[in-house]
């Protein structure tokens, strides 16, 4: 798979997964019910949902991100978000919605592993580190437990939105990476390497 | 001193009370409006009493001492009413630039209004610069991008006679509304008597179409019939219309959206264009007079008066 | 008669390769030698009731004796080790139950498709040539994997030649393979590395409504797509015939080989009563086409 094959079908699978996220998100906020189904919902961000990684960035700083920099900040991020996804996957009431959960952590699974692809096949070292929570077992679960069922509801709700968050960002992110990285280069480059 | 410019402001159907500067009740008094004598009747003592004022009553009032003509007081009165909720609307059609806020007043206050605008992100205030035209507008340049935060805008407008404020609440990526495609072209296919070629760009407002592709919506539809097709392009900005009625007029309109995040531009200027046809055709639209493919300055242009025209006119060339 | 087994057979319960040779060995119990006055030599081999001809064995020593077959298809069940001491009636010591087979031969002509179900719903089926039959219980196992990341495997009920993966993931190359296993041996088919995007047969689109315009040679077709633009965009086959008639036309593929939801079809012929019926596939033609949709009729206005 050439690279700039590679980073268009991360671009897809982030599309893909922006627009599984959009009715899986509203599915799982009627699930948690009011206030958090509500469009102007707007509570505030408590220290543990600050754990979730912000994809929040400085315009300039962004602008001015190496390939290597802006792969490696969506493969910690996403590395993370999946072990926070696993543990909302956990506990949702209805089958379904755990089924659904589950797939789209897979997806997301898959886009951890996609971005890795285009990272090495850029000749970029992968972020070091504890990147996925274990695969099978309870999960590691990064978010310190919430004091009560509310504030449980409340990080879910500020995952869901940093994830949500995160995907669009990934995707003008694939997108800047998409025209910087032409198939022909990538030969050339992987060559010299004595690929 | 009397003549300095004193303005007085009074609502709408308000009572007005003016003394004559510092002469007593009983002293004897002329006063004017605009320089018109006022009739005696509204005279209360030296005390001119207005009732129920109206818009018309505005102006300039000036009391006059009795039998020396010396002005003694000197006033305009604006007449107005207290400014209504403002309608504020925030949008980026330049993102990641920034945004822009907008506003205006549901209803006119006759009197003088000033705005105030402030612009939180979370415990940012963020400056909001005001355009030189239209001057009720201001813009905001992005220092962060992907944010989760809302945006919190308070729009405050203050005239004499009291005060009102809106506040918009939003997510950064629920704002992002790109301007009209432009340049958008149709032209008829050589050979194809059902197709047209539409091509157009990127709004230049847009600043990087590289990272922030846009997707475009397009409708056509025939001049003779009311329902437009529709046609979403998620890459690329031209288009091949396959399904022309032969020989019809048509009428073209795109739309842009970010490919993600947003929602969808208004239509852009609507072009017109006919299939290319075998023969030519004689010129049935007055619309076809001029160029092919012309460019009316509406969002929507009503379908042209159908004159039968000089058959002399070629179309579709 | 003998209360306590007096030998037994080795090797046990055997799984043999069809056609090949094997021996088994009848090993008597020392204690039975003093009782019964009984010796390897007066063993009787026998396949179910036939008798193994004598030339097949070989008196190892007092207490074993072997047989031996060349080509194990002539083997069957029961293969059993029987005693016929002097001036006493035949006695069976034991016997074994002998499976003969073949180890699973290399799972063939592997190919995948995804038949999207729902909206968000994609099962994958797979099919294989499972090879020549075996004779013997032969597992087979359909293997999907991500470099590094392993999904449960697929194992085909009722069938061997086909297994479907509830939902698939997309974008991502699959390495695909099929594993056969039995007593003799295991078989691995050539790994199929693809994206399942490459092989999605869409829903047809549905709604399909036909409307008949100020025109009497036209008739507007429009639909609904049931797969996600997020996925794929797509392309469009329409067909159209005159009501009772078999013979279908098509609209020109290259007319509405883009996305869209709707399409003019001109050239009817008036005040005429038509059938329609599309179809829809990947944009870029890499998967399946769909089935034709449900057809719908619409009637030509009046010239």
């Amino acid at each position: 798979l050439g690279t700039s094959q590679s980073i268009q079908k991360t671009y897809d699978l982030t599309r893909y997964l922006e627009h599984q996220l959009r009715t899986l998100a509203g599915t799982y906020l009627n699930y948690l019910g009011p206030p958090f189904n509500e469009p102007d919902f707007n509570p505030p961000r408590l220290a543990r949902a600050e754990r979730v990684p912000s994809a929040t960035v400085d315009l300039d700083l962004w602008r001015g991100l190496t390939d290597n920099a802006r792969l490696a900040a969506n493969y910690r991020a996403y590395s993370r978000l999946l072990c926070y996804l696993r543990a909302l996957d956990g506990q949702a009431a209805t089958a379904d919605l755990r089924h659904r959960l589950g797939h789209f952590c897979s997806s997301l699974q898959g886009l951890v592993l996609s971005i890795a692809g285009v990272m090495s096949s850029l000749g970029y070292p992968l972020p070091v580190g504890p990147v996925v929570g274990p695969p099978t077992g309870p999960p590691s679960s990064p978010l310190v437990v919430a004091p009560n069922d509310f504030l449980k509801k409340m990080d879910d709700f500020w995952l869901l939105k940093e994830l949500q968050t995160w995907l669009w960002r990934s995707a003008k992110d694939f997108n800047r990476l998409k025209k910087k990285v032409p198939p022909a280069v990538v030969t050339l480059r992987l060559e010299a390497r004595g690929f | 001193s009397p003549t300095d410019s004193h303005i007085q402001y009074e609502r709408v159907g308000a009572d007005v009370t003016m003394k004559c500067g510092s002469m007593d009740w009983d002293a004897a008094v002329t006063w004017t409006a605009n320089g018109t004598d006022i009739d005696e009747s509204h005279l209360n003592g030296s005390y001119l009493i207005l009732k129920n004022v109206d818009l018309t009553q505005s102006g300039q009032y000036s009391c006059y001492e009795g039998s020396s003509w010396h002005l003694k007081y000197q006033t305009y009165l604006r007449v107005g009413i207290p400014p209504k909720e403002p309608v504020l609307m925030c949008r980026s059609n330049n993102y990641p630039k920034g945004f822009y806020c907008s506003w205006h007043l549901p209803t006119p206050t006759y009197i003088p209004n000033s705005f105030n605008i402030s612009v939180i992100h979370g415990t940012r205030e963020m400056v909001c610069e005001k355009d030189a035209f239209p001057r009720n507008r201001c813009h905001i340049r992005y220092l962060q991008l992907f944010s989760t935060v809302k945006y919190k805008v308070t729009l405050t407008v203050t005239n004499a006679l009291g005060k009102n404020s809106t506040t918009l609440t939003f997510d950064e990526f629920a704002i992002v509304k790109p301007d009209p495609p432009e340049s958008v072209v149709a032209k008829p296919v050589p050979s194809n008597p059902r197709r047209l070629e539409v091509s157009w760009k990127n709004p230049s407002s847009w600043p990087d179409p590289d990272s922030f592709p846009l997707k475009f919506f397009l409708r056509y539809r025939p001049l003779i019939l009311d329902q437009w097709q529709h046609v979403e392009l998620s890459d690329g900005t031209s288009h091949t219309i396959t399904d022309a009625y032969a020989g019809k007029e048509y009428i073209i309109q795109v739309a842009a959206k970010d490919n993600d995040i947003g929602t969808w531009s208004d239509w852009s200027v609507a072009v017109h264009a006919t299939p290319w046809t075998e023969e030519p055709m004689y010129l049935t639209t007055e619309a076809q007079l001029t160029e092919t493919t012309s460019a009316s300055t509406s969002s929507f242009m009503p379908p042209p008066t159908t004159k039968i025209c000089d058959k002399g006119a070629v179309v579709g060339s | 008669g003998l209360v306590q087994s007096c030998g037994h057979i080795i090797p046990e319960s055997p799984v043999l390769a069809l056609g090949s040779n094997f021996t088994a060995l009848c090993i008597l119990n020392e204690s039975c030698l003093d009782f019964g006055n009984i010796y390897a030599s007066q063993i009787i081999w026998k396949i179910k009731n036939r008798v193994v001809p004598k030339e097949q064995y070989r008196e190892i020593n007092r207490t074993v004796s072997s047989v031996t077959f060349n080509d194990t298809s002539s083997l069957d069940s029961p293969l059993t080790c029987n005693i016929l001491a002097d001036g006493q009636i035949e006695q069976n010591i034991y016997g074994i139950t002998v499976t003969v087979g073949l180890p699973p031969e290399k799972p063939k002509n592997l190919s995948c498709i995804v038949h999207q179900v729902l909206q968000f719903t994609y099962p994958m089926t797979c099919t294989w040539n499972p090879g020549r039959h075996t004779y013997l219980d032969t597992e087979f196992r359909l293997i999907h994997r991500w470099p590094q990341e392993n999904f449960p495997d697929c194992i085909p009920k009722d069938v061997n030649n086909s297994c479907t993966i509830s939902d698939v993931q997309f974008f991502v190359n699959l390495d695909i393979w099929v594993e056969a296993a039995n007593a003799l041996g295991k078989a691995e088919s050539d790994r199929l590395v693809l994206d399942p995007i490459e092989i999605v047969k869409p829903l047809p689109p549905h709604n399909l409504s036909v409307n008949s315009g100020i025109l009497p040679t036209v008739l507007k077709l429009s639909w609904e797509n049931r797969i996600s633009t997020a996925l794929m965009k797509l392309k469009f086959n329409i067909r159209y015939k005159i009501a009772g008639d078999t013979k279908w036309m098509q609209v020109p593929p290259e007319d509405i080989a883009s996305p869209r939801t709707s399409f003019t079809v001109q050239g009817l012929k008036p005040y005429i009563e038509y059938v329609f019926s599309i179809r829809c596939m990947k944009e870029d033609g890499v998967g399946y086409w769909s089935d034709w949709s449900e057809e719908k009729t619409g009637v030509t206005t009046e010239d």
